[in-house]
């Protein structure tokens, strides 16, 4: 933090207000990564949309025949793998690149270049892992990949291969930026940002990081015994040499469930920033809100094996996690209430985000309550495997994660572009996918309970389930035309949305106290933080004067070079202001290059291409290596 | 604020019809139902589940209407009043923690009860049936029995019959929505499932299904089980037991006819033992699967077929009991596909994706690959395309000797 935060040193980046192709792919600012984040992240939603929709209308009528079995196994595996890999984590970390050191008021992330590199080697995994479907070859196994269905015994085509080596990928990723965020988040904070004043934001995405440094371990084994079963004739899942399935499944549920967590916590956290900044009041029993997260974080390691209630563990494993998971509905069940009561007496002004975000809570709501209704084990016996839970799901993703980041979105991209989203067009947006959904994923609950299972690509008329699948159909349909506005409004409001200042929302923390968009240094003097809501103090001193958190505190940090809270109206650049910036450079894309490639000779493998494989392999390594050894050579700036 | 309360009628609409569907699941409109009291496992979890419905309801009720309630009333307005500055409470923090929790333990204590009730060893006396997976058919046997048969399982009502899971190849789930929650057949391993199907209940056609997701043809992976009377079992029973009733060796035997393009098999005739009545099985349970396009096969030649030529050219020598038992017929005893000994006895094939009639039957034989995504049975008809292979079959049977082929196997009774 000295270096980046010392404004005496000569300025010696090369920094530059550039914006040409080459500023992009060798940018290592936090804003720029975020942004590019979000765009790829918004691709590749449309893209799982698009899988989306071609699933419902298959199921739209019985027996369809609109696409083939194949083609549908397809699709619905690289719906949940593309929405939960990258969609809704990716989006969740273009928050968190831009927001966090926006919000802990730092210049950038502890490991600029780290950064890129995470999103270099997201934005190729992904390739990687999505492409496939093109040729009709993509990975077919289900997001959650049971074994022995994808061992080469049952699985013989390409299509396995693409999956376990993309989420290797891609899981290189996620460890590289959670690393990075803690280490930002520990140590960059401005003088006087206790743990205790962080952003609520912050908060959370501290927490998934957590989640995503102990998650991807569990997860990074059962692919490593998978990529080896299939690439090098181990057996750690070989039917016929004894292998035990439920391996893979306590392996995948200890990452698959925290993974919830790592998807829904930014959500939570998105909104709240957004309830307190329309309700006019601080977030209710900010404590309560941060433990409850960490205990829903904690908790949420000690549930996975209720997504296996079917597999036969015994009455004993069944009844401790059935009580471990409903335990979860209580913390979540808090943070509901502190949401209600944030809103509770203040001034609700009803902006796009946060309407957004109050459907977040409706819809979430409904999603826990089925949640707790699956932890019972007897009942899970009926609805696992069926629409109901696919409508449970979808409630708290949908409902939850992508409601929330919707509220993020329309929240932050004043800050990022300078411009608002048009709100017209954006109520437009909330009430056709508020409507959508629930037309969408409500009547799965009835065709669930009713008996249809999931993941079939046809099913015959006359079970009672013609009705609500054809309103699930039409439901996709209209959220279609509501994500077809979002991208309208999202693509033309850089260019003519109406202005915005600093802070066009009256927020209370402190990346709304610099220009919109930010200036690349963020702040030209680091502030002394001695509140949680440090603009209102500033702005409405009043407002803030009787809440506990803002007194004086005995341990404030005195830094040389740290001023008073204050607004930043001018723009400079670095090398004006003398502040040191990284360098640009393109060595973690070339590096993430390596990597990849690295991991794709591995394909070859299993076609008698060994010479191709090996060239492809330790060329890749080559780069890798070559990439790593120029980027830790070369100064950051 | 109209829009407003057209966001709180949604759900609340939504709401009733839920528990209007939930009170009132009509069987004929909800063959699948998860409701009805039909066997003691179906009870105690339905039990559950309406607890569950209870307490949900009450909760989402109180959460929906007090957010509803605070933003209209806390919403902005000219000249309203100014928010007020207030950052928490604890004594409210810890009541809605508690209120939660307290609710959780009425729920998870009837919960580890019906775990441990459900879970118990069958009791004795119970009907042992085996349930084997594959890609993509149930095996069933009956071990005390004898019987060996194929994605059709009779069960007396009244009995207990305890089911005993294991799979071939990869993971499986055995699920009869109306009987009961399900239970996941694991490679490796033998698992265990139990429920008595309500002696009130009247001889009666399930579906059922494979929910854990096992390859192409995991949607054409369907049970049917019938709940038939004690004595309707008995008699059903004791002709499964037996050999198959046409034996190739002593022909020309009974000729055969095959049912008519469309219609289900004929009625059982005494000889053949009981089966569940053709003419009464509900609409549900008759497969509506259409037949993919481009499989062409002349009806007409069916009426030509011969039982005893197909046994002996077809079956036995086409390559038939490479995969298929008939019991009573030596040398047809591998079980990689259905065993057929009674095959003329069951009303589906193909995984219970399509009827079990003459026309079908045929194409089947001519090009399973074509009718089922992934089917491991191998397109037998001459010229046809294997869609698996990627060739064309050169030899294989035609369609004259596929006749003969249905009529033989439309003998197994």
């Amino acid at each position: 933090m000295a270096t980046i935060a010392a404004p005496t040193h000569a300025g010696t980046a090369a920094a530059s207000e550039n914006t040409g192709i080459w500023s992009w792919i060798s940018t290592v600012d936090h804003k720029r990564i975020g942004t590019m984040y979000l765009w790829t992240a918004l691709f590749f939603f449309l893209v799982g949309g698009l899988e989306a929709t071609l699933i419902r209308t298959q199921l739209m009528r019985p027996n369809m025949g609109f696409v083939s079995a194949e083609t549908y196994n397809q699709l619905f595996t690289m719906h949940g793998t593309t929405m939960v890999f990258l969609a809704v984590m990716p989006l969740s970390a273009a928050f968190f690149n831009y927001l966090i050191p926006l919000q802990i008021g730092a210049r950038d992330v502890a490991f600029p270049r780290l950064n890129a590199f995470s999103y270099w080697v997201y934005l190729l995994g992904g390739i990687f892992i999505t492409v496939p479907i093109l040729f009709q070859i993509a990975p077919d196994g289900g997001w959650f990949g049971y074994a022995p269905l994808t061992t080469t015994q049952f699985s013989a085509g390409p299509n396995i291969d693409f999956w376990v080596i993309g989420l290797q990928i891609l899981g290189v990723s996620s460890l590289a930026a959670a690393f990075n965020f803690i280490t930002t988040i520990i140590n960059m904070r401005a003088p006087g940002m206790t743990l205790m004043r962080l952003p609520m934001f912050t908060w959370m995405s501290f927490v998934v990081q957590f989640l995503l440094v102990l998650a991807f371990p569990p997860i990074t084994v059962a692919l490593v015994f998978l990529l080896f079963d299939r690439f090098f004739g181990t057996t750690f899942y070989a039917i016929a040499a004894g292998a035990d399935p439920l391996l893979w499944q306590h392996l995948f549920w200890v990452f698959g469930h925290p993974e919830v967590y790592i998807l829904i916590l930014p959500a939570f956290g998105l909104v709240s920033e957004v309830l307190p900044t329309f309700s006019k009041k601080p977030l209710f029993g900010y404590n309560v809100m941060v433990y409850s997260g960490i205990m829903i974080g904690f908790l949420g390691f000690g549930v996975w094996a209720h997504h296996m209630f079917a597999v036969g563990m015994g009455a004993i494993a069944d009844s401790i996690f059935s009580t471990m998971t409903m335990l979860i509905a209580i913390p979540t069940g808090v943070k509901i209430f502190n949401w209600i009561a944030t809103m509770w007496a203040g001034e609700i002004r009803f902006t796009v985000p946060m309407k957004f975000a109050i459907a977040l809570i409706a819809m979430f709501t409904i999603g826990g309550i089925s949640g707790v209704m699956h932890s019972s084990a007897p009942a899970d016996l009926q609805q696992t495997d069926t629409y109901f839970v696919v409508a449970h799901f979808h409630y708290v993703l949908f409902g939850g994660s992508i409601m929330g980041i919707f509220a993020g979105i329309y929240h932050y991209y004043p800050k990022m572009t300078g411009r608002f989203m048009h709100e017209g067009l954006g109520n437009v947006h909330f009430w056709l996918n508020l409507i959508g959904m629930n037309l969408t994923f409500f009547p799965m609950h009835f065709s669930g309970l009713l008996g249809m299972p999931r993941r079939v690509y046809q099913y015959d008329a006359g079970q009672g389930w013609d009705t609500f699948n054809l309103m699930s159909t039409y439901g996709t349909y209209l959220l279609v035309v509501a994500t077809a506005v979002f991208a309208w409004n999202f693509i033309r409001s850089r260019s003519t949305g109406a202005v915005a200042g600093n802070d066009p929302w009256g927020a209370a923390t402190l990346e709304w106290s610099i220009p919109s968009p930010p200036p690349e240094y963020n702040f030209a003097q680091i502030p002394e933080v001695t509140s949680r809501y440090p603009l209102w103090d500033l702005k409405d001193p009043a407002k803030t004067a009787g809440i506990e958190h803002s007194h004086a505190d005995a341990m404030t940090i005195t830094d040389a070079h740290a001023v008073p809270v204050h607004e930043e109206t001018e723009r400079h650049t670095a090398r004006e202001l003398g502040i040191p910036m990284p360098f640009p450079t393109a060595k973690p894309l070339f590096t993430a290059v390596g990597m990849v490639v690295m991991f794709s000779g591995l394909t070859f493998l299993r076609y008698d291409m060994f010479a191709v494989a090996m060239t492809v392999t330790i060329g890749g390594a080559a780069m890798l290596i070559g990439g790593l050894y120029a980027w830790l050579t070369a100064p950051l700036e | 604020m109209p829009k407003l309360r057209l966001r709180a009628a949604a759900p609340a609409a939504l709401l009733a019809v839920a528990l209007l569907a939930l009170s009132a699941c009509g069987f004929t409109e909800y063959p699948n139902s998860t409701f009805n009291h039909t066997t003691d496992f179906n009870t105690s979890i339905d039990n559950i589940f309406q607890t569950l419905v209870f307490w949900g309801t009450i909760v989402f009720v109180v959460v929906e209407v007090a957010l509803i309630v605070t933003i209209i009333k806390f919403r902005k307005r000219p000249g309203g009043p100014e928010a007020k500055q207030i950052h928490g409470n604890a004594a409210l923090e810890i009541t809605w923690t508690a209120i939660p929790a307290i609710i959780l333990v009425l729920i998870a204590v009837p919960s580890a009860r019906t775990i441990f009730e459900t879970q118990k060893p069958a009791p004795a006396g119970a009907l042992k049936v085996q349930v084997i997976g594959h890609q993509w058919w149930w095996e069933f046997r009956y071990p005390e029995l004898g019987i060996v048969t194929a994605n059709e399982v009779y069960v007396p009502v009244g009995r207990t019959v305890s089911f005993e899971l294991t799979t071939k190849d990869v993971l499986h789930s055995f699920w009869i929505p109306q009987m009961g929650g399900k239970r996941d057949l694991i490679t490796n391993k033998t698992n265990y499932l139990w429920f008595t199907p309500s002696d009130t209940l009247e001889t009666m056609a399930w579906n059922g299904f494979c929910t854990e997701y096992c390859g192409a043809s995991h949607a054409n992976m369907r049970i049917r089980l019938y709940t038939v009377q004690p004595a309707e079992f008995e008699a059903w029973a004791r002709h499964q037991a037996r050999d198959a009733v046409f034996n190739p060796a002593a022909a020309p035997a009974v000729p055969v006819v095959p049912a008519a393009a469309g219609a289900p098999p004929a009625a059982a005739d005494t000889a053949a033992g009981w089966m569940y009545p053709a003419e009464k099985l509900p609409a549900h349970v008759v497969p509506q699967t259409p037949i993919p396009a481009g499989l062409a096969y002349d009806d007409a030649l069916l009426a030509g077929g011969d039982a005893a030529r197909g046994a002996q050219q077809g079956f036995l020598m086409g390559g038939c009991i490479g995969c298929h038992a008939v019991r009573g017929v030596p040398g047809a005893v591998s079980n990689i596909g259905p065993d057929l000994t009674h095959i003329a006895s069951r009303h589906t094939i193909a995984g219970g994706l399509y009827r079990n009639d003459g026309p079908t039957l045929a194409r089947w034989i001519k090009n399973a690959r074509h009718m089922k995504p992934g089917s491991i049975m191998y397109t037998i008809g001459r010229g046809e395309y294997d869609p698996i292979l990627k060739t064309t079959q050169q030899a294989g049977l035609d369609d004259r000797q596929i006749a003969d082929v249905v009529a033989y196997l439309m003998a197994l009774k």
